[in-house]
């Protein structure tokens, strides 16, 4: 047995390039769940990477479902068929853990994407940092503001990475307007229709006082500027803000009713294909996203980077139609 | 037997609840109202003003703590926040009515959100082929998927024996699959404002959703109190066997109000697709809760045969009134969620206590 393991290594190298040149490399990925918009860009943009679509890679999304417990079976599965390489996007900051040390431990690289995981043994990971853009659309709305009135915060689900993280960000904003008042400051769960509700009672509990609203995702403001709509007032005359750059929020920053700032899930989906495939090849790979060349910010690096840190980009009337057209 | 008071008509229903033994009349076609004995009158009233009391008192006492409660503009708020589970929960009355519970309803909300609303789009690429279709055709679409869903529900129910619980968990998932491959999992946006005017019109100053919730409860409260079809629902509820022999078809009773159930939840869909302006695939999420909620505190017996719409009602308004207020007052949602609990729990702990206590 051992012998024509090494005949078979022997094989291999002597083969070299052109024998693995036309192994398919067999890549899995595994998001947390594949319900909402943003995970489904991400899905979609990891089956439009070049190499993907050459055939020199095949990929399998595995829906993670929004269980740890399912995501870590998923890993079960890639280890017993052999994957080459696996892009982590996990639900648990760490219950994400064990999945990645049970294929470390079967010797396949794990890279990092979206979401993080309290482990070292990520060979890689490509995402953004949530404080930067809690800070940014923080900013956005004090900005617009001037400095000085109040605002309400409508907050992620508490607990979850994310909304720690933009909350961070938030505040590290508000602190350099200490003039500026948080009247409000609550979760509404991601949710749209919760934020309305929210944000109703606010206008009644608050009349005419507030000035700015923070939403830490695009949905949550989304639900402000309805509830704005439906109390008869203007939404224009708010500095409303959210994150992730989804579709409606786009057009909503189009008509002028709201700031987002784009979390971008092809990048971070890409970016992470990438170094996988940079990963399953052991070196002999040169990426082919055309990300590193949008993103002088993110050089490739050879690969060899821990972390690759995909900017954000705030959505303006400049750019939100060229952004529109990606989605269809 | 102590839980006269309770049922309407109450020489019906209750009175074959297999606990007593009775033999069972269900379901006599002379007008009940008539045949109130004097003590049963005083406490069924004692009861109904027992859930109104306790509304009025929370009324009363957020009106001394917040002085935006009482205005105009709020009592509005409250009242359009309530509209939604108020629907769904006055079609969880009739299931809970016959026994039975509909988990599936924040499933079929979201999916007739969405389809509704995939038809009452202008936007070109999220709409179905023709969109936007009138009104009227996205308001029946939206309609027929909820009773549709009802219908397989209330089949697998009433022909097949499967107990609710099971046959509506069943659709909880399924239909939430089905409005995630339906609308690919994206929010359906850009409603025509006909189709929006049911979330966010108004008529004389009272919004629409809320005047659809007083129609839906003035048409329930018709069928279940003044309709033969309403006592067969407590008759079968109150005791199934008893009502069986006593002719009544129990399985069509048991199919129609799961399709009653669906078809509410569907208006609840299109009143919340029309409120947010889109077709949500992530809405309606844990909604089967409030309306389970709202039937219970309105002193509903999750075994059957005792209940009232009018109770229901209430009972959404208690939560509406709740959580309108508390977030007046700026206190966390958490504790939302802490008094709810304790609210639902003591008001079942009353009515067992005024059952089998008294």
């Amino acid at each position: 047995m051992k012998k024509l393991l090494i005949a078979l290594a022997s094989a291999t190298a002597l083969l070299a390039s052109s024998a693995v040149a036309q192994e398919k490399i067999k890549i899995g990925a595994a998001p947390y769940g594949l319900n909402a918009e943003f995970m489904q860009i991400w899905a979609a943009a990891l089956q439009e990477h070049p190499a993907v679509k050459s055939g020199e890679v095949e990929l399998t999304v595995f829906d993670g479902r929004y269980d740890a417990l399912v995501q870590q079976d998923q890993f079960k599965t890639m280890i017993t068929q052999k994957y080459n390489a696996i892009i982590f996007a996990p639900i648990d900051v760490d219950a994400g853990a064990a999945a990645v040390q049970s294929a470390v431990d079967a010797g396949i690289p794990v890279i990092g994407s979206n979401t993080r995981v309290n482990s070292d043994q990520l060979t890689s990971y490509v995402g953004s940092d949530d404080t930067i853009s809690g800070y940014m659309e923080a900013k956005a709305v004090l900005d617009k503001i001037g400095c000085k009135g109040n605002v309400v915060i409508l907050e992620g689900p508490v607990g979850q990475s994310a909304q720690i993280s933009r909350l961070e960000g938030n505040k590290k904003a508000l602190a350099e307007c200490p003039d500026v008042k948080v009247l409000e400051d609550q979760t509404a769960n991601w949710s749209r229709a919760e934020a309305q509700t929210l944000m109703e009672n606010w206008l009644t509990s608050h009349p005419k006082q507030i000035n700015g609203i923070i939403g830490q995702n695009d949905e949550m403001a989304l639900g402000a500027i309805e509830a704005i709509k439906a109390a008869g007032l203007d939404e224009k005359s708010f500095a409303i803000a959210g994150i992730d750059g989804i579709t409606d929020a786009l057009r909503a920053v189009k008509a002028g009713e709201m700031t987002s700032i784009l979390q971008d899930a092809r990048a971070q989906a890409q970016g992470a294909l990438d170094l996988a495939i940079f990963q399953a090849k052991k070196g002999e790979y040169k990426p082919q996203s055309d990300i590193w060349t949008t993103y002088k910010d993110m050089p490739w690096n050879d690969g060899k980077d821990k972390n690759y840190n995909v900017p954000w980009t705030p959505v303006t009337a400049e750019n939100v139609d060229k952004l529109l057209a990606t989605r269809k | 037997m102590p839980n006269h008071s309770s049922t309407y008509p109450p020489e019906q229903g209750q009175s074959v609840r297999p606990a007593t033994e009775e033999p069972a009349v269900p379901a006599q076609d002379n007008n009940s109202a008539g045949g109130w004995l004097g003590s049963d009158r005083r406490r069924l009233m004692v009861q109904e003003y027992g859930i109104f009391l306790a509304f009025l008192l929370l009324v009363v006492i957020l009106s001394f703590s917040n002085e935006f409660f009482l205005t105009a503009g709020n009592i509005s708020n409250v009242l359009l926040q309530t509209s939604i589970n108020g629907v769904l929960a006055i079609g969880m009355t009739f299931v809970i009515l016959t026994r039975g519970i509909d988990l599936s309803v924040g499933s079929v909300v979201a999916l007739a959100g969405i389809v509704s609303a995939s038809v009452s789009t202008t936007s070109a690429t999220a709409g179905v082929i023709g969109s936007p279709y009138p009104v009227a055709v996205g308001l029946s679409v939206g309609l027929l998927v909820g009773m549709a869903c009802g219908s397989i529900s209330g089949v697998i129910v009433s022909r097949f024996s499967v107990p609710a619980f099971v046959a509506t968990l069943g659709m909880l998932s399924a239909a939430r699959g089905l409005t995630l491959i339906y609308g690919g999992g994206r929010p359906v946006p850009a409603l025509t404002p006909a189709f929006r005017w049911i979330g966010t019109g108004d008529v004389v100053g009272v919004p629409a959703p809320v005047i659809l919730l007083a129609a839906v409860f003035a048409l329930s409260w018709w069928i279940l109190n003044r309709t033969r079809f309403g006592r067969y629902i407590y008759a079968v509820g109150g005791n199934p066997h008893a009502a069986k022999t006593s002719g009544i078809n129990t399985i069509r009773i048991r199919f129609l109000v799961y399709v009653i159930s669906g078809g509410l939840a569907g208006l609840a869909g299109m009143l919340l697709s029309a409120r947010t302006g889109s077709g949500l695939p992530q809405a309606g999420v844990a909604y089967e809760l409030d309306a389970i909620a709202a039937v219970v505190i309105g002193g509903t017996s999750l075994s059957g045969g005792v209940g009232r719409v009018t109770g229901t009602l209430i009972g959404a308004l208690i939560i509406g009134v709740m959580n309108n207020g508390l977030d007046l007052m700026g206190i966390q949602s958490y504790y939302q969620q802490v008094l709810k609990g304790a609210l639902i729990v003591g008001a079942v702990m009353l009515d067992q206590k005024r059952n089998f206590g008294a």
